[in-house]
């Protein structure tokens, strides 16, 4: 049991001793100089404005849905890539009809106005 | 210790349980929801794990491409009942849901 | 007959959603989406009706069906059940939804796409296709429940239906990937010869038997698994709340059927000492008397019928636990009973639906107050509604308790107690339904209060017609329809 898994427990032993060295590293290393301007969050170099706990709007949860929706379907196409073959015609008319279906949700979406961001 | 099909029968009945639990005891709908998937996924460990060791068919297997499918879809469908709560009540606590008693 | 005629009633329903949604995508008409999704529906039942009355089996199973998907009678004739159920709760969504200012496609699609996995689930002779079945049925149903987005109630009970719904779900499903680990089988077939043969590891197979009736109890609401329904069932509206109370009702029953039957036939698995028949006849005893006596002190009737349709589950579990003994008798009788139970219950939910109109909506006793007399015609199909309901010759509910519990009393034994206990159980039904034509003929109303006014609207009376007609040509001429169920369980037990 112990002799299997080895090669696990030495690459978590490795990779935790060099995460921990290199932080240890640069903090005992490394000159400090703290400035209230290097203590601000950094957001991509620009000004930071208002509060962290801003609450964000609903838009994010309905594209964050529907792209889960949309992206786990792919979870049945790898397998029929997987099997294109040996399925033959019948298996990819099968995909192309599940294909149509689900460009008919996406359009129903877009007609709706579930992919406009700005109404 | 011997891995067997038995230790993963027992970790999936150990994950659902912890599912199972937190659905029950938490108030918080979003955290219910996380439950549910956990649940869902605990299945799926019990599913791969009896078909990697009977594997005459990939029954199994394909059963859990369409739970992960479908626990997207419950997602998304929960999580937009859950939009329509916060809407009306401000809260996502199932608690907040008592207009009407048994 | 060919299997992909027997597969058809699915491909339409497809079809039809399918251009529903883009009809509804595409343009800004809104009056013609309930003509056309009840149409498909309609359409749908009728191909399944034709099916089954040509008398043929069908032949020819393609192999990707094989083990999925039945193309027998059985499924045929909850193709008949939903389709009907569906396409007359989209009439009577049609009238609801313009009348209380709810007009969107999105209803028309999902009722639509239920039905399609309702009868998914009917057919589902796989662990796999129950539970795809099952869950494409429940998501349409959780977000009609949810309908009324402005209304607290309605996103409350779709809030319960579907955090119990998915819990429950989850449930069965563990259920199944135990039965999976016990059989290294996910259809139903396989399952059952390999239980009959003996190779199954017993503890996890009862186990996951147990798990896989609880999710299912929970889906036909029988008690202790029926929290959710009279909440539910109040909150969402009303034309949602007949779509399940039919056809979530009679898809569930469908699948329970083939789970026990075809999965579990097996001595061990249905003796009357061990395994499901007790189980199922304990859930029946306390669904029946519960549900009843739960529904005389209620004020609304959206939710008296709530606890009515729990204390018809009931009933129809006393059915399904006799069917370890009289096997074929018992389940024609059920499924006579879903049939029946259809039509009934579109008639009550749809004269309530009729009573309301301009935005206020009639539920509770005192809002039909003397209704029946200032609207005699519209108050008889509530009258008949109730009466079939409550089980009053001659009408198709009557017959389909008759039939359920003579099954019950041919199966002996403690089964003949159970039938007792259904007789003595309608009998208490008898107080709350005949309230109902008590408050509409001989309560005057509240002065002050907001009378009644029946709606105007030519598809909601449509579905009241048909529905009445059909209530009325089943408790009269019982026959044909009893003909078709047990065509249909003879096959099952065929094999």
């Amino acid at each position: 049991m112990f002799e299997t898994y080895l090669p696990v427990f030495l690459m978590i032993g490795v990779a935790s001793a060099v995460a921990l060295g290199m932080f240890l590293a640069t903090t005992l290393a490394g000159p400090k100089k703290p400035s209230p301007e290097k203590n601000l969050p950094y957001e991509s170099g620009s000004n930071t404005t208002g509060a962290n706990h801003i609450r964000l709007s609903v838009k994010f949860y309905l594209t964050a849905i529907l792209f889960v929706v949309f992206d786990i379907e792919a979870v049945f196409l790898y397998p029929w890539g997987g099997m294109f073959r040996d399925l033959g015609w019948f298996g990819f008319v099968e995909m192309l009809l599940f294909l149509v279906i689900l460009g008919v949700t996406l359009v129903y979406a877009w007609k709706k106005g579930a992919l406009e961001w700005e109404k | 210790m011997e891995i067997t099909l038995g230790t993963f029968l027992a970790l999936g009945a150990i994950l659902f349980g912890i599912g199972a639990i937190g659905f029950l005891v938490r108030r918080n709908v979003l955290i219910q929801l996380m439950s549910i998937e956990l649940m869902l996924n605990a299945v799926n460990v019990v599913l791969v794990a009896v078909n990697r060791y009977h594997p005459d068919n990939h029954a199994g297997q394909i059963f859990a491409f369409f739970v992960i499918a479908v626990a997207a879809a419950e997602a998304a469908v929960g999580l937009a009942i859950v939009i329509g709560l916060f809407r009306l009540k401000k809260s996502v606590s199932a608690a907040d849901a008592n207009l009407m008693k048994h | 007959m060919n299997a992909w005629i027997a597969i058809s009633p699915l491909l339409l329903l497809v079809g039809g959603g399918l251009l529903v949604m883009l009809v509804d995508a595409f343009t800004k008409e809104r009056n013609d989406l309930a003509t056309v999704t009840a149409a498909t529906l309609f359409l749908s039942a009728g191909v399944s009706l034709f099916a089954l009355l040509s008398g043929k089996d069908p032949v020819d199973v393609p192999e990707v069906f094989g083990a999925f998907l039945a193309t027998d009678r059985l499924g045929l004739f909850f193709d008949v059940a939903i389709g009907l159920g569906g396409g007359l709760s989209a009439l009577l969504a049609g009238g609801y939804l313009r009348e209380h200012g709810l007009e969107r496609g999105e209803f028309y699609v999902l009722v639509i796409f239920s039905a399609f996995g309702a009868m998914v689930l009917a057919r589902a002779t796989d662990m796999l296709t129950l539970f795809v079945g099952l869950e494409t049925m429940s998501l349409g149903v959780y977000a009609l429940a949810g309908f009324r987005r402005g209304s607290p109630r309605s996103i409350e009970g779709a809030l319960k239906y579907f955090l119990l719904g998915s819990f429950a779900a989850a449930i069965l499903l563990f259920g199944s990937a135990l039965i999976y680990a016990a059989t290294t089988h996910t259809d139903f077939a396989g399952i059952g010869a390999t239980v009959a043969a003996g190779d199954a590891d017993i503890k996890l197979l009862l186990m996951g038997l147990l798990l896989v009736l609880v999710g299912l109890a929970f889906k036909v609401s029988a008690v202790p698994f029926h929290m959710w329904t009279p909440d539910v069932y109040e909150g969402a509206p009303t034309p949602a709340t007949t779509f399940m109370s039919v056809v979530v009702k009679a898809a569930a029953f469908a699948v329970f059927v083939r789970v026990v039957i075809t999965a579990f036939g097996d001595d061990l698995s249905a003796s009357s000492a061990g395994g499901w028949p007790p189980i199922l006849a304990g859930l029946a005893v306390v669904t029946m008397v519960y549900g009843n006596l739960a529904a005389v002190g209620q004020t609304s009737i959206k939710r008296m019928l709530a606890y009515s349709s729990i204390a018809h589950a009931g009933y129809l579990l006393v059915g399904m636990a006799a069917a370890s003994v009289v096997g074929e008798k018992a389940i024609s009788a059920v499924l006579f009973y879903l049939m029946a139970y259809t039509v009934s219950n579109v008639l009550a939910f749809g004269s309530l639906i009729l009573m309301g109109s301009r935005g206020r909506e009639a539920v509770s006793f005192d809002d039909l107050a003397g209704v029946g007399r200032r609207h005699p015609l519209a108050a008889l199909p509530m009258v008949i509604g109730v009466l079939t309901l409550m089980g009053f010759p001659p009408t198709a509910g009557f017959f389909g308790k008759y039939y359920v519990f003579s099954a019950a009393v041919e199966a002996g034994g403690g089964f003949v107690w159970l039938a007792i206990l259904g007789v003595l159980a309608s009998a208490i039904g008898a107080f709350y339904y005949l309230r109902v034509i008590v408050a509409m003929f001989m309560k005057d109303p509240v002065p002050g209060e907001p009378v009644a006014v029946p709606m105007r609207s030519g598809s909601v009376t449509a579905a009241l017609v048909i529905s009445g007609l059909l209530v009325m040509d089943m408790g009269l001429m019982p026959g044909s329809m009893l003909d078709l169920a047990i065509a249909a369980a003879e096959q099952l037990f065929a094999g």
